[in-house]
């Protein structure tokens, strides 16, 4: 599903993000990317979403080389890829339906679609009676709830979380992962950027710990540093 | 992928509700822009009617010397008559001159008082076929005995007209300037339209949305600054011609006047202008916010 080929990201010439980091996810796997601030996680992130380009490398997602991804076909890459951030991300002046519909809105989908599927997604996580309230009128894990709802919308092969629980509480950040988990239960590929050793030692899944750019851990069911 | 204009209408409505004194600023100025650019166009269209009208009896005068014999006024006639770039001539005698010359200045009763019966020539009035061709014929006429003097009455015309031709480019000027000061406001909407729905367009990134299809809420918003002005100024305009140009019709009798007519054929002009002005100032106000 995912494939990077030494892939080294540089910015202005002197900061190395990523250095010479080369890995594969297979379809529906769920892999946790951890490391301190600026070891390069979310600049990982903005490489599989072509926000950004690798200085050097090769990067596949879905079986196409993105480095060779012509621009105008990059918004069709992004359908492929929900995100979540630890921000949410959410229109204030919009209610729920709106938010969530949005992702599919702005793509083209017809109304009919949008009036289907929105209320169906936000069954699945858990807001089926919160359609017409604000994201203000709704508590951080609601907010974030709708935010993955968002993601899921549009039933991408990739979902790709930065921080998602980064501003939960821990029993909050619980249910979150199990809606996750359920997602990638759906066959979701399901990468996820934190530093929240509790969930990554609950979870036991893959890891991928990143250390100043370079991949320093990649483990199968692993847990969130060395001997914890 | 399918077409939603709903959507599209409904986010370019919020934009213009959201920055709606820009929005004004950029309509009256591409009002005025239009409006002057109108104006110039009517004023070619009557200076068009001007030389037509005035060129449209006699083209050339042939004056005639005072002592001219009836023999050589004879000649002269059958020489121009036989003329291949002659279309007609017509004689008019001293006395017709002068009734002539009555008519015209009827209200100035000094001036006919001052001028006797003799005082005007006789002379020949030429159409001709092609009115390019006086040089022709002109030249053809120089070495015949009893001519005074020939004029090309277009080219009296020409002089005035290159005077309403030099005010014409300079209302131009002004009209290029205004439209340039449209775009640049039309621009300014759009990227503060842009600028307060950068969370939006962000979101609309992250999910797959095609760069047009951000784009074009904010193109038909610009769009739509552009077409209000055009159709103010198309109002105005029509306003212009029933306030001014109406009630000068019936005073200057003879005179040719633009009317509806010519207006409407200005509109499209008009309209096309807009739409080209605004839209290349909404995609040049866009290109640098969104990049992909």
């Amino acid at each position: 599903m995912i494939k990077l080929d030494n892939v080294t990201k540089v910015y202005k010439e002197s900061v190395v993000a990523l250095e010479d980091v080369s890995l594969e996810i297979g379809k529906g796997e769920f892999v946790f990317v951890v490391g301190l601030s600026g070891s390069g996680k979310s600049t990982l992130i903005r490489l599989l979403m072509k926000e950004e380009e690798p200085t050097n490398g090769e990067i596949y997602v879905a079986g196409k080389n993105i480095a060779k991804l012509s621009p105008w076909k990059v918004p069709y890459l992004r359908r492929n890829i929900g995100t979540v951030f630890q921000d949410f991300k959410l229109l204030p002046d919009r209610t729920v339906f709106d938010n969530v519909g949005f992702a599919l809105d702005v793509i083209g989908k017809p109304r009919h679609v949008i009036e289907q599927r929105v209320p169906e997604i936000c069954g699945v996580v858990g807001l089926g009676d919160k359609l017409k309230n604000y994201p203000d009128e709704l508590s951080g894990g609601e907010q974030q709830r709708v935010s993955i709802a968002r993601a899921f919308v549009n039933r991408p092969l990739i979902l790709m979380a930065d921080e998602p629980t980064g501003n939960l509480d821990p029993s909050t950040s619980v249910d979150i992962m199990k809606l996750l988990d359920r997602i990638n239960r759906t066959g979701t590929t399901v990468i996820m950027a934190t530093h929240d050793n509790a969930i990554v030692d609950a979870m036991r899944r893959r890891v991928i710990e990143l250390d100043c750019g370079r991949v320093v851990r990649d483990q199968a069911r692993g847990v969130y540093g060395y001997g914890a | 992928m399918a077409l939603r204009l709903d959507y599209f209408f409904r986010e370019t409505l919020q934009g213009l509700k959201r920055n709606g004194l820009i929005a004004f600023a950029a309509v009256s100025t591409s009002f005025i822009a239009l409006f002057l650019v109108g104006s110039t166009l009517l004023v070619s269209s009557e200076v068009n009617l001007l030389i037509d009208f005035t060129t449209r009896d006699v083209e050339v005068s042939v004056f005639l010397q005072k002592n001219v014999s009836p023999a050589e006024q004879q000649h002269l006639s059958q020489v121009l008559s036989a003329m291949p770039e002659v279309k007609s001539v017509s004689y008019e005698s001293p006395e017709d001159a002068y009734r002539h010359f009555q008519e015209i200045f009827k209200d100035q009763k000094n001036l006919v008082q001052n001028v006797g019966p003799d005082a005007l020539p006789a002379s020949f009035q030429v159409k001709l076929k092609n009115p390019e061709e006086f040089g022709v014929v002109a030249a053809r006429l120089a070495s015949q005995p009893g001519i005074d003097k020939i004029r090309d009455n277009r080219q009296i015309l020409k002089r005035l007209f290159a005077v309403i031709h030099v005010f014409r480019v300079g209302v131009l000027a002004v009209a290029l300037i205004m439209l340039i000061s449209a775009a640049a406001l039309i621009g300014n909407t759009v990227r503060m339209a842009v600028f307060a729905r950068r969370k939006e367009i962000g979101i609309m990134r992250l999910v797959g949305a095609t760069n047009w299809h951000i784009r074009v809420p904010f193109l038909i918003e610009g769009l739509i600054e552009g077409l209000i002005g055009a159709g103010g100024a198309i109002l105005g305009l029509f306003i212009m011609k029933v306030a001014f140009i109406d009630p000068l019709r019936g005073q200057l009798g003879f005179f040719p006047l633009v009317g509806t007519p010519h207006i409407i054929s200005v509109i499209p002009w008009l309209i096309v202008l807009s739409l080209i002005v605004s839209s290349l100032a909404s995609l040049i106000a866009m290109r640098r916010f969104l990049e992909v």
